[in-house]
């Protein structure tokens, strides 16, 4: 009955989002961004297209499991990105996000199968940056019949030096980041960022030691 | 004589011509913070028939926009693309001088 009610709820929803947390979750209209999130516990693939400045639409694939990897997810979303809100000032900008997602989940609970079943994924963003510093807080329900993983993000950092258009940034980033029912643990991942254009790539280690791994290429 | 001088003044006269025919447009912009960001405004801008040559400048949140010898870009049709990439003009000046000039920051 729940499951029933919750896809008829769902169902208004063809408004799907990119979770992956980067400094922009859309490009410019009429481009295209790809984008990986890749650690031992958290893989995450998705693409988008940015049907308008401010709307992107597109597909991620997902995979996370707990620490002691007995329980597994699988989630394929359509996801649409909606830039609610932007600040411009001289020095800096800050935006608000919200992401939409539908799809299915499907995994397994204690190495036991579990039936595949329909997920909603909205959330939001808010971000500030100016050419020295970055702040972004982000939360995204990940919300099935029974199951609730809902991640929380929030990234601080700085650049280590202001560069210019043509040349890569270098910044240094921390992030913390907690996903309800999977695992007890708030991940903590210091990273390297560098920026060039349209090339975005993430590197770092969290608090277990693991490697993460972020790419994101606009075309 | 006469004539020499004539040839030099129409001369100097056209290249002046010339120079205010290929203005360069420099805007500030606010919000212009990150080059992932920024490559909308570089991308529309290029793709203008009317553009020669594009330069951003994160560190002075400026983007001059060269046009074209003979052809004329709007001021409009400038704030119109930075508008629809999400960020906002502070002002629009025009430069008689091409980009290597602007950027060498001799243009003050």
């Amino acid at each position: 009955m729940f499951t029933c009610n919750f896809r008829l709820w769902v169902i208004p929803l063809i408004l799907l989002s990119s979770h992956l947390v980067f400094a922009a979750p859309m490009g410019f209209e009429g481009s295209v961004m790809t984008m990986v999130d890749f650690n031992q516990n958290w893989r995450e693939v998705g693409f988008n297209y940015a049907i308008t400045s401010r709307d992107a639409l597109g597909l991620t694939h997902l995979e996370f499991r707990s620490d002691d990897y007995k329980d597994k997810r699988e989630v394929d979303t359509l996801n649409y990105t909606r830039l609610l809100s932007r600040w411009n000032s001289t020095d800096a900008q800050s935006n608000l996000w919200l992401f939409m997602g539908i799809g299915e989940i499907r995994g397994s609970a204690n190495n036991q199968s579990i039936d595949s079943k329909g997920i909603a994924s909205p959330g939001f963003q808010f971000d500030y940056e100016t050419t020295r510093i970055y702040f972004a807080a982000t939360h995204k329900l990940y919300r099935a019949s029974n199951l609730n993983h809902d991640n929380t993000s929030i990234r601080a950092g700085f650049s280590f030096y202001e560069a210019e258009y043509n040349e890569t940034q270098p910044w240094f980033i921390l992030e913390t980041k907690y996903t309800n029912q999977i695992s007890d643990k708030i991940e903590v991942i210091p990273m390297l960022r560098l920026i060039n254009k349209n090339i975005f790539v993430e590197g770092g280690m969290n608090n277990s030691g693991q490697p993460r791994l972020n790419l994101m290429y606009t075309f | 004589m006469k004539h020499l001088l004539l040839v030099v003044s129409l001369g100097l006269f056209l290249t002046s011509l010339s120079g205010f025919a290929t203005p360069s447009y420099k805007v500030t912009v606010n919000g212009m913070v990150c080059s992932f960001c920024a490559q909308g405004i570089e991308k529309k801008m290029k793709a203008l028939s009317e553009t020669k040559d594009i330069y951003v400048g994160l560190k002075n949140r400026l983007v001059v926009v060269e046009v074209k010898e003979g052809l004329t870009l709007s001021q409009d049709v400038i704030r119109k693309i930075i508008k629809d990439a999400g960020y906002e003009v502070k002002s629009i000046e025009v430069s008689e001088h091409p980009i290597e000039h602007i950027k060498s920051g001799m243009d003050k």
